[in-house]
């Protein structure tokens, strides 16, 4: 007996239970936005700015006694953790963190930083010994380029969910459009939410994975907005609430299955991709889940208050790419 | 839907042989097959490098069929430096204006007491404008303005004036650079700049550093393989302004020049490498422009050091002045520090000169390659530096490469479990879908990011879906009672829509994160654009293809799925 993870021909009427999930979405909702708005993002370097620097910790050498010849180079906090090396023998490593540095005298806040950075590695440098001293990462990132790239990452996340609601509108009606795009903000305002809460790293990484939830859960969107409009004029009378069942009962396992086969990826990337990849993992791993919930719930929900055009007027709807291949 | 012309199957036999060949070099070491990679035996002997790099070129050539191109590493795998760096337009015309303003008061001091309004007036430099006040502007400033005028330098090879030249009122000549020409003019330094800090960095070309210029006054430089970003932070950093200066060691005017803190007008107190301050010359006899060559040296007591040959006309002016001043000192002038200032003790020909000083080999050759490279026209701010070690760089290899084999095994699993036999030909068609990623990757030249590694293994769980959507319909199509035959065929049909609009709007995200994404993030939306390719051909050639070849062959009653 192969595996099923739905079982087929079901009815289950997950309209009905619309209203249970605006209850959950919105509450939801409102959580990450009070999480975003009291305890914030936790901005990486790449916006914030400031520096990273990783390095081998000898086992004679401790957190503090790094913290004691950093602490007098920076100005404001020091951030220095100590993890164990991944492998048997490997040594431990330390992380030391601080935020942008203030300009001196003449110089610009970009050429602070960099000597900040330049010190610091250089008194880690004397006290470890030359010999042993392993830089196993470093970054410094100025205000400027901090900034630039905050801008530019938000301004990508804008664009892509503009593009896609005029493709989803192009090629469905525009109820479908912002009932996919009603989905997507939710995905995204809760992944953030969900990192406001965690206290996760919000970074570059972050936004790539932000806007690979917000591919996901159109693409799951698609699916059932699909056989929506299939199921809707295959039974031109059935009422819409309905349609929209059938719809989602046709895609459930598929559904599943994807969500499925993405997640034991996504795992895999978390538990065994090493620990520069935990974060982004973490955000679509979360953001699967969700879009997966959101695709049924929220932009099928949304069709449905919406209503669609049920070709009381002239088809101009076309099957699209049919008949390829 | 269901019929395969041998053309179809042609098709798919080249594309996938195409996708196998560009990939299966990256299955082979720096070595190549059997040839073990060695580590050259002395890395600093240039013939054991060389030799090295013949045999690995030989072994290269015994496969020659195989495409060169492999999967470039970015440097969060391979390790290496990243900076980016900025150029300040406003600081290059600052320098250009103080240029200009040496250049006015030579040009006009060379002809005599005729031109006098000039030296006459008034000159301020501030906030980037040069301002003259003429004494008699009546008389004097429809004068001025054309001489100024017909000085008024191009910008590298464009026609555009550096400065415009205007009169202020209050009888001043206004000096300064429009917009216009501080955006031609740090398009011009980048250029120039990128040069030059590849010889810096470089010297010898031989090293696998990418410069590269972003926007209008922003350089990338990518080095791989380097460890300490502050060595390439230091002998950027240098403006590189190297002088030859006549120079004054008397120790009583030395220590009068730096009692009063002001020397005589001709001269300057400058720092000394060698002990204290020195006096030198204002204006230089030679600059770093006069220099053909330089490399790293020994002295004769067998130190490192850097020697450099001047060009021709350098070096007679050199032997000229040598021969004019035996007994004197002359200086060598690194970014307003002397680094060495030898006594003449007989005129030098030939153009050779050697600076000697307490340096390493590794200083010696850094200063040789930044003398060479000669000066740069700007400062460069360092706006973002990321540095990954090697250890860290070969742990993320590992990682990556186990949770790809690990997410391939599971996804694969979970397939044949839910789809049985054609759950299998699903998994057939994700490994050619895997091969044909890494093969377009290494076709195309793209990098491979850790992210980059996270979007194949992400792809290898979304690929599926194009499979499953089919799949899914093939089932309900048989519980409708279709043969299986019929069944495939309507699957195919109707899922196609679904499976175009859904990898579209995916695509839209992966090009979005490409356009504005930037280093390891590019390299995500690069895997991730390219695997949403690949799975919609896979999974809507590959797999049917497969599934049709199966029920030609075995002709089954009913699908087991």
């Amino acid at each position: 007996m192969l595996l099923r993870l739905w079982p087929e021909k079901t009815k289950v009427s997950f309209m009905s239970l619309r209203f249970i999930a605006l209850i959950v979405s919105v509450t939801a909702l409102l959580a990450s936005a009070a999480f975003l708005s009291m305890r914030g993002l936790n901005l990486g370097i790449d916006f914030a700015g400031g520096a990273v620097i990783e390095i081998e910790e000898p086992a004679d050498i401790s957190a503090q006694d790094i913290r004691d010849v950093v602490e007098p180079l920076i100005v404001g906090e020091v951030q220095v953790n100590s993890a164990r090396g991944t492998g048997p023998d490997a040594p431990d490593i330390a992380v030391v963190r601080f935020k942008p540095q203030p300009p001196v005298g003449d110089e610009t806040p970009d050429d602070a930083q960099n000597r900040a950075g330049d010190e610091v590695s250089a008194a880690l440098r004397d006290l470890i010994g030359p010999e042993r001293f392993q830089i196993r990462s470093e970054a410094s990132v100025g205000p400027k380029v901090s900034g630039e790239l905050f801008r530019s990452g938000i301004i990508a996340l804008t664009v892509a969910l503009g593009l896609m609601m005029i493709y989803i509108s192009f090629r469905f009606q525009w109820q479908y459009a912002l009932g996919a795009v009603a989905a997507l903000f939710h995905d995204v305002i809760l992944t953030m939410g969900m990192f406001a809460f965690t206290g996760f790293e919000f970074n570059l990484a972050t936004i790539a994975a932000l806007l690979t939830i917000v591919g996901y859960s159109m693409n799951d969107t698609v699916i059932v907005f699909d056989r929506v409009r299939e199921e809707a004029r295959k039974y031109k009378k059935l009422e819409l609430a309905k349609v929209v069942d059938l719809a989602i009962n046709a895609t459930m396992s598929r559904t599943l299955l994807t969500s499925g086969t993405t997640l034991l990826a996504l795992l895999s990337i978390f538990l065994f991709g090493g620990p520069v990849l935990r974060g982004m993992s973490f955000a679509l791993i979360f953001g699967v889940i969700v879009g997966t919930y959101s695709s049924i719930f929220v932009a099928s929900a949304v069709v449905l208050l919406l209503g669609i055009d049920r070709g009381d007027k002239p088809k101009r709807e076309v099957e699209g790419f049919q008949g390829v291949g | 839907m269901l019929n395969f012309p041998i053309w179809k199957v042609g098709l798919i036999v080249v594309v996938l042989l195409w996708g196998t060949i560009l990939a299966v070099p990256n299955l082979f070491s720096d070595g190549f097959l059997g040839i073990e990679p060695k580590e050259v035996s002395d890395p600093t002997n240039p013939e054991a490098v060389a030799a090295y790099e013949q045999q690995l070129q030989e072994a290269e050539d015994s496969w020659w069929f195989l495409p060169a191109g492999k999967l470039n590493l970015g440097l969060d795998l391979q390790g290496g430096v990243y900076l980016l760096m900025e150029i300040n337009p406003d600081e290059i015309a600052m320098n250009r204006l103080e240029q200009f303003q040496g250049d006015v008061r030579t040009a006009w001091a060379q002809r005599g007491n005729r031109d006098v309004i000039l030296r006459d007036a008034n000159v301020s430099l501030v906030d980037g404008r040069l301002t003259y006040r003429l004494n008699e502007p009546d008389r004097q400033m429809d004068d001025a303005l054309s001489r100024l005028r017909r000085v008024n330098p191009t910008i590298g090879q464009t026609q555009i004036d550096l400065f415009q030249i205007n009169e202020g009122g209050n009888g001043t000549v206004i000096i300064s650079s429009p917009p216009g020409a501080l955006t031609a003019l740090a398009k011009d330094a980048q250029s120039k700049m990128m040069e030059i800090i590849r010889r810096r960095i470089d010297p010898d070309g031989v090293a696998e550093i990418s410069i590269t210029p972003q926007g209008d006054n922003r350089i990338i430089l990518e080095a791989p393989g380097e460890a300490d970003p502050k060595r390439i932070k230091d002998i950027l950093g240098q403006a590189g302004r190297l002088t030859f200066n006549m120079a004054n060691l008397d120790p009583s005017a030395i220590r009068a020049a730096v009692a009063s803190g002001r020397p005589s007008p001709r001269e300057l107190l400058v720092d000394s490498m060698e002990a204290g301050q020195i006096l030198i010359n204002r204006i230089p006899e030679l600059t770093g422009a006069d220099i053909a060559t330089a490399n790293r040296c020994f002295d004769e007591a067998n130190f490192p050091a850097v020697c450099f040959r001047l060009n021709s006309s350098a070096a007679t002016k050199f032997y000229n002045l040598t021969r004019n001043n035996v007994g004197r000192n002359f200086a060598i002038v690194l970014d307003g520090v002397s680094m060495s200032s030898p006594s003449i003790r007989s005129p030098i020909p030939g153009g050779s000169v050697i600076i000697e000083g307490r340096f390493s080999i590794e200083e010696a050759e850094d200063l040789a390659a930044i003398i060479e490279a000669g000066e740069l026209p700007a400062r460069l701010n360092f706006l973002d530096e990321r540095t990954v070690g090697p250890t860290l760089g070969a742990e993320s290899i590992a990682a990556g490469s186990r949770a790809s084999l690990i997410g391939l095994a599971l996804v694969g699993v979970f397939m044949v479990l839910a789809y049985g036999l054609i759950g299998g030909f699903a998994v057939g068609s994700l490994l050619s879908n895997i091969v044909l990623i890494i093969g377009a990757l290494s076709g195309f030249g793209a990098t491979l990011t850790l992210p980059g590694i996270a979007g194949i293994i992400l792809t290898i769980g979304m690929a599926v879906d194009a499979n499953v959507i089919v799949f899914e319909r093939i089932r309900e199509e048989q519980a409708n009672g279709r043969s299986p035959a019929t069944a495939i065929q309507a699957g195919y049909e109707r899922a196609l829509s679904a499976i175009l609009d859904a990898n579209i709007t995916t695509f839209i995200a992966a090009s979005i994160l490409y356009l504005v994404g930037s280093g390891p993030v590019k390299g995500f939306a690069v895997t991730l654009a390219i695997g949403i390719l690949t799975s919609v051909f896979t999974a809507f050639v590959v797999t049917r293809w497969f599934t049709v070849l199966y029920l030609r062959t075995m002709r089954p009653k009913r699908l087991a799925m």
